[in-house]
């Protein structure tokens, strides 16, 4: 499983477990499943899927980044909500 | 018994202004509380933050960022050299009633003023708060802009109105330096207020070892997008830091009130008290001594 977190500058919006995360980077949508090599990557404006663990969540995401490291993706947003 | 009627007035007012003390002080309380979680929760952004522009950069790329222009050669300390030019960002709170705390976020800001001015750098000055801008004019300064909107709920967007503009005029050179003056949060009781130079960027250290990243698109274009957030960021903190030590300021301050009036009462009511029983006693002096003068 996934260690996922997404984060913006007034509060963290989720925290918890996934089996896959879809990201919307700067070229083009990203997926990451465990075993990522580690990796950062600028997002652009779009859809972020988390699947798997505590439902399947969605949020809209513009610029930041996304980071990769052992397991735990990290997304980092100025603009973030559910959707 | 004129004396006795003016301590009960003197009494009732008191008790009246223990009343006003006592529910600012929890009204200060609850908002504190809230103030503090926000505090707590714009933490992992930061941290995020942080880590990966320590992980991103490098002394090479330093140079190519407008943001992370490092004041030239011949400047001291970290103050632009004479003839630069400054901006100053003074945080502190709308309403008053919170003890020492705008007058300490003035009295750091006024040091600030006045040793980039002895540095021979121009100053602006911008001001968010009713008490900050109050001074100021007061004392005739010249004011660049001022802000009263943002309350007591800061949101990150109030932090990049406040320094979009100032991180432009950095960029093209108008400006050397950004410092922003707030009161940083330690805990309620310890909220000193601080200068911090938020713009050039200090890059934060990088804290463990370093890994390899795969970049996308690369290690220049991250952080042409994240230097801006940080800055932003810095400011946004400051805000929620300031709201949170206000609240801290203001309970304290409440509380010794509070605590204040309580002593005065006590010394009012034994005073009163004191004056009722001597009457008492006088007046039955009065009635035995006018018994025995017809009895006798």
């Amino acid at each position: 499983m996934l260690k996922v977190s997404v984060i913006s500058p007034e509060k963290v919006l989720y925290e918890g477990e996934a089996s896959s995360v879809v990201a919307p980077a700067f070229d083009g949508e990203v997926g990451i499943l465990t075993g990522h090599a580690p990796m950062i990557t600028a997002l652009g404006r779009g859809t972020l899927r988390v699947d798997g663990g505590a439902g399947n969540q969605r949020f809209i995401v513009e610029g930041g980044f996304l980071q990769v490291v052992d397991d735990q993706v990290r997304v980092v947003t100025e603009q973030a909500k559910a959707g | 018994m004129a004396k006795g009627r003016e301590l009960k007035g003197r009494i009732k007012s008191i008790e009246g202004t223990r009343k006003i003390t006592r529910s600012m002080e929890m009204v200060a309380t609850s908002k504190l509380k809230r103030a503090q979680d926000r505090v707590v929760a714009a933490r992992p952004y930061a941290r995020a933050l942080e880590a990966v522009i320590a992980d991103l950069y490098s002394p090479e790329l330093a140079e190519r960022f407008p943001l992370l222009r490092q004041p030239e050669s011949g400047a001291q300390g970290d103050m632009p050299k004479s003839g630069g030019r400054a901006a100053v960002l003074l945080l502190t709170s709308n309403q008053g009633l919170a003890g020492a705390f705008n007058a300490n976020l003035i009295r750091e800001a006024r040091n600030l003023l006045a040793r980039l001015a002895a540095g021979g750098v121009e100053t602006e000055l911008h001001i968010v708060g009713r008490k900050g801008i109050g001074f100021f004019r007061y004392i005739g300064a010249k004011i660049a802009s001022s802000r009263t909107d943002i309350g007591d709920k800061p949101a990150a967007a109030h932090g990049s109105e406040l320094v979009d503009g100032l991180m432009n005029a950095f960029i093209e050179k108008k400006l050397d330096a950004l410092y922003i003056v707030y009161a940083k949060y330690n805990s309620p009781l310890s909220t000193p207020p601080v200068a911090e130079r938020v713009l050039p960027v200090t890059p934060p250290e990088r804290k463990g070892a370093a890994r390899d990243y795969l970049l996308f698109p690369n290690a220049e274009e991250i952080l042409t997008a994240l230097l801006p957030l940080y800055v932003r960021n810095a400011v946004y903190r400051a805000l929620v830091e300031t709201v949170a030590g206000e609240q801290g300021a203001r309970r304290t301050a409440m509380k010794a009130a509070t605590d204040n009036a309580g002593d005065i009462l006590n010394v009012l009511r034994r005073t009163y008290n004191r004056a009722r029983q001597a009457q008492i006693t006088q007046e039955i002096a009065e009635i035995v001594g006018g018994a025995e003068a017809l009895s006798g």
